[in-house]
């Protein structure tokens, strides 16, 4: 028994405790996310935002989050009550899972696998389910549509996502997470990618469904999409899966084209700083890029969508791929 | 890596990329709003470059040789098998441009699908690898269902493509199955590594035969041989007849090539086994062929009964399993080809006021109407029934011959009682033409490449007899090839 | 090898009770919920392999890609499945004699089981030495080399596959305006605006 407890009950201990901490940090994140999307909004549309709830409105998300625990929790009597709750409950879970392969520092990962990267596709493009399984449960024309537009949407500025990844791989030759960020990268390369790092941005903004994509939610035009139907808790744990995905794509920017937890633009002075920092540095501002096109742009309409991407970003990616690997060949430094 | 080397791929690598230039080339020029145009440029230019394919194909070496990692073989018997391929595709090309410019669907992908298909048929001539033969199977079958159901105003052109993509994936459900059994007792999918791991075996054991069954009833799919024919009366009827005469003249030919391969040189060993089977299937697809097609009033569906009772005949040229079955079962199929041409280039033709007709009552009186079409047609009749001095009655001749030779009595006798029963319908085509009261005539002034086809294919059959010896020297020498090894 | 067994077990049972759900669900939309769960589980017996590359390429292709377009024509048809199993029934006796039939073939056939004796050496040829290398490389060293042409012809297959689709369903409706990017972008204000003077009074 103690034998079984020094192999893998000490390990599941651990394994357990490091969980506690990578969700306990996602979920403030997510909470002071909302907090600064509603000041940086407000700034960009000259107003105060949240104010009253602690200084400087600070208390604001919790005081959300109490109100949306303590509301009753509606399911549509047409509705099919296992798949309507069991939607919010995948989508959630499907975004905290995704940080297990995030690498936040040199050696700081929950799971260091050789394909992380395969890893986290996979895993955003399951959070489509989520999505589809709710609008159909509602049992709603609204939803319905709302999830229809968003599986089209997110399945396809997925391809191109996958294209833009397959450069970054033949540039590192790796798919573990940690070699992608740690391969050095010479500067012509840099500038290879640096119009895919435009492209990535744009279809990141679509596979999360935020504005100006957020054509699933619509709410001037469907009321809400798929969420129309959903109240309280179910409700909050979109909200908090559909934060923690944002969250989860900048970092993936992070480590793909930032430079992960490294000092930025390779100066060995900023060294000294904990990786981590800097990490959460690149991923804020990644994510200050989120709430920016939301402020400013438009939405789009559904067929300049489906245009962009498959029309602009599939063909230019798809190319980028040929263009980087030729590159790669021709200067004989593939990694 | 081993044997990397193109040069026997030439023939496919410059067809596909030619399909793909072309399909640029016509979706601009469709842009333009010329799509009825288009699709006649693109239609033709994919005929050059079959014959371009073919000249390429002649001119490389036809030394048995293996590349690609034992993926892909070419031996005289393939290349031979592939010259065929090119002249059928050509020809059913060649006949439906104007059928589909008149019928209405004219569009750029029809000669594309015919390309693309065409590279998969000679992919599974090739292939040495139960993988490659998945493949090129796959690539072919895919490009026939579209096609199948290319007039999608028609309910009967789609009810042709469901069914036969439905019973399509079916059998090559059962093929792979088969594949994953041979894969599973040998470890091998490499056609020269399974007859190898086969040959030192004393009894062959069940696991074996059971795949190789398995392999056997998807193929008979492919060639359309009873038990699996059932697809077949519906697909020819409901597609359009251009593409019914496409599936008459190639696929068929390519998948029995395919099956002789497999069963000559991977499963060799097994050939006590595999006789049985292919005896039950040749004698029942004849019979069915035969009795099966007395009722039938519309023509393509009779010519569906027919093909099926003509791969009946052929598979006696594999049954027998001898050199000369199979070169019998070459020149059987390559005679087949040239006559089914010919039919269907008549067939194509009966149109009035702008409708094309295919019920066999419309043709009557046609000698008086159309005397030059019936003539034609009554030779090419009189052919496939097999009467004497025309070019079906040797292909016919050679089959039975071998059988002889190959100490099938039974099989031989079969043969000729289905085939005099077969006549029976064919002559009932001539005589409803020669005999029955005229109807309206059919629109006249044939299209060239119609024109063309029709006279070559009558110059074939007519002419067979006097230099035999030409086609003969050739099937032997390709099938010399598949004996060698 | 206690948690590899109890996972393999996990999964293993998960994937056979999902797959059984798959025929038997009486929605359709939940038939197809199974069948991505079954992926999923078969997903992870390949993490159990130590096949990870594979694992996550079913997950991409099968669950994030196919299955997806396969729920979304599930539930935009609203197939009834009662009103299919209608007619079900009469087959059922024909079914079950077929399928017997086969379970004893199957049965007889693995019962009596065995390789050729070339088999494992067959199987013995080396692909690549996984000493050093991961699965993805192993994978790529012979996709790219050995298996090349059926690469290839796979991508023929697919394009073909796209070309059917677009040649079947594809409609050029009249009457639809399209937008072209490049023709709003060359307009002129001089071409679509017209100042006029206007003397007050008039009316015009």
């Amino acid at each position: 028994m103690l034998e079984l407890w020094t192999t893998y009950g000490i390990w599941t201990a651990m394994t357990l405790m490091y969980i506690g901490i990578i969700v306990g940090c996602v979920l403030t994140a997510v909470a002071y996310l909302t907090y600064a999307e509603r000041k940086v909004m407000s700034a960009m549309q000259r107003r105060q935002g949240p104010m009253t709830v602690g200084p400087f409105g600070l208390l604001q998300p919790i005081a959300d989050g109490i109100k949306l625990f303590s509301k009753e929790t509606i399911i549509p009597s047409q509705a099919n009550k296992i798949v309507f709750l069991l939607a919010p409950m995948l989508l959630f879970a499907l975004a905290l899972m995704a940080w297990a392969v995030i690498p936040f520092d040199k050696g700081w990962v929950l799971a260091n696998i050789n394909v992380g990267i395969l890893y986290l596709v996979a895993i955003s493009s399951m959070m489509v389910y989520g999505v589809i399984m709710a609008g159909w449960a509602s049992n709603s024309q609204y939803a319905f549509l709302g999830a229809l537009r968003s599986a089209a949407q997110m399945v396809s500025y997925e391809v191109s996502m996958g294209l833009i990844i397959v450069c970054v791989v033949l540039v590192t030759g790796s798919l573990n997470l940690q070699d992608i960020v740690e391969v050095h990268r010479p500067i012509w390369v840099q500038i290879m990618l640096l119009p895919m790092l435009v492209v990535f941005l744009i279809s990141i903004l679509a596979e999360t469904n935020r504005a100006p994509f957020d054509l699933p939610e619509g709410e001037s035009e469907i009321t809400g999409g798929y969420m129309v139907e959903y109240s309280a808790m179910a409700f909050a744990l979109f909200f908090l899966g559909e934060y923690s995905a944002m969250i989860m794509m900048s970092a993936m920017t992070t480590i793909l084209f930032l430079g992960g937890w490294l000092p930025p633009f390779g100066i060995e002075a900023l060294a000294f700083v904990p990786g981590i920092i800097w990490f959460a540095l690149k991923t804020a501002g990644v994510l200050f890029f989120f709430i920016w096109s939301r402020a400013t742009l438009p939405r789009f309409r559904y067929d300049q969508l489906m245009r962009l991407g498959w029309k602009i970003f599939l063909p230019l990616t798809l190319g980028w791929v040929v263009l980087v690997s030729g590159m790669l060949i021709t200067f004989d430094a593939l990694p | 890596m081993i044997g990397f080397n193109l040069i026997p791929l030439l023939p496919e690598i410059f067809l596909a990329l030619t399909g793909m230039g072309l399909l640029i080339v016509g979706l601009n020029i469709t842009k333009e709003g010329r799509g009825k145009e288009a699709a006649e440029i693109v239609s033709w230019t994919s005929c050059a470059s079959y014959a371009l394919a073919f000249v390429v194909l002649l001119g490389i070496s036809w030394q048995p040789q293996i590349v690609l990692n034992g993926m892909f073989k070419l031996d005289q018997f393939a290349g031979f098998v592939k010259l065929l391929i090119l002249l059928g595709m050509m020809t059913s090309l060649a006949l439906s441009v104007r059928f589909i410019k008149d019928e209405g669907f004219a569009r750029i992908e029809y000669p594309i699908l015919i390309t693309f298909a065409g590279i998969g048929m000679m992919i599974m001539v090739s292939a040495s690898n139960l993988l490659t033969l998945y493949m090129g199977l796959e690539l072919q079958s895919l490009s026939l269902y579209v096609l199948a159901s290319f007039n999608r105003n028609s309910l009967r052109s789609s009810e042709a493509g469901i069914k036969y993509f439905l019973l399509g994936a079916l059998s090559s459900g059962l093929l792979l199955f088969g594949i994953s059994l041979i894969y599973g007792f040998t470890g091998s999918i490499d056609y020269g590594a399974i007859q190898a791991t086969l040959m030192v075996l004393q009894d062959i054991p069940f696991g074996v035969t059971f795949g190789l069954v398995f392999m056997l009833a998807g193929l008979a799919f492919k060639v359309s041989a009873v038990p699996f024919h059932m697809w077949t009366p519906d697909v020819y009827q409901g597609a359009p007849t251009s593409v019914t005469a496409f599936f008459a003249l190639v696929p068929k030919l390519a998948a029995m090539a395919l099956l002789t391969r497999l069963l000559f040189e991977p499963f060799s060993a097994l050939s006590e086994q595999w006789g049985q089977i292919i005896y039950f299937i040749s004698v029942a697809s004849m019979m069915v062929g035969a009795f099966a097609a007395i009722g039938q009033e519309n023509i393509k569906r009779l010519m569906a009964y027919s093909s099926i009772g003509n791969m009946g005949y052929a598979l006696i040229g594999l049954a027998v399993g001898t050199q000369m079955g199979v070169s019998a079962l070459l020149i059987y199929l390559l005679i087949y080809m040239v006559m089914t041409a010919g039919t269907f280039a008549i067939i194509m033709s009966m149109r009035r006021d702008g409708r094309a007709y295919e019920n066999i009552s419309d043709l009557s009186g046609m000698s008086q109407t159309n005397p030059v079409l019936a003539y034609c047609l009554a030779i090419l009749m009189f052919s496939m029934s097999g009467i004497p001095p025309l070019a079906g009655f040797f292909g016919k001749l050679f089959i039975f011959e071998a059988a002889v030779a190959g100490e099938f009595y039974v099989l031989a006798v079969l043969g000729v009682l289905s085939s005099v029963v077969a006549a029976y319908y064919y002559l009932r085509i001539v005589k409803v033409m020669f005999f029955d009261e005229a109807g309206d005539a059919f629109e006249g002034g044939l299209p060239f490449a119609r024109r063309l086809i029709l006279c070559l294919s009558i110059v074939f059959v007519l002419g067979f007899i006097l230099k035999p010896g030409v086609f003969i020297a050739s099937t032997q020498g390709a099938v010399a090839a598949l004996f060698a090894g | 090898m206690v948690v590899q067994a109890l996972a393999f077990y996990l999964f293993a049972s998960i994937l056979v009770l999902s797959a059984f759900f798959v025929i038997t669900a009486r929605n359709p939309v939940h038939s197809v919920l199974f069948l991505i769960l079954s992926f999923f589980n078969a997903a992870g017996l390949f993490v159990l392999l130590g096949a990870e590359f594979i694992a996550l390429t079913l997950v991409i292709v099968y669950v994030g890609a196919v299955a997806v377009l396969f729920l979304f024509v599930v539930m935009m048809l609203d197939i009834s499945f009662a009103d299919l199993r209608k007619g079900a029934m009469q087959y059922v006796p024909m079914g079950l004699v077929i399928g017997a039939i086969i379970l004893t073939e199957l049965v007889m056939l693995f019962g009596a089981w065995q390789f050729a004796p070339g088999a494992g050496q067959n199987l013995a040829v080396p692909v690549v030495e996984l000493v050093d290398v991961t699965n993805t490389e192993a994978l790529g060293q012979v996709l790219y080399t050995n298996y090349v042409l059926a690469f290839q012809v796979a991508g023929l297959i697919l394009f073909i596959a796209m070309i059917g689709a677009i040649v079947l369903t594809h409609r050029r409706r009249p009457g639809i305006r399209r937008q072209v990017v490049s023709k709003q972008q060359a307009v002129r204000g001089e071409d679509v605006i017209e100042i006029r003077k206007v003397t007050t009074g008039t009316g015009a």
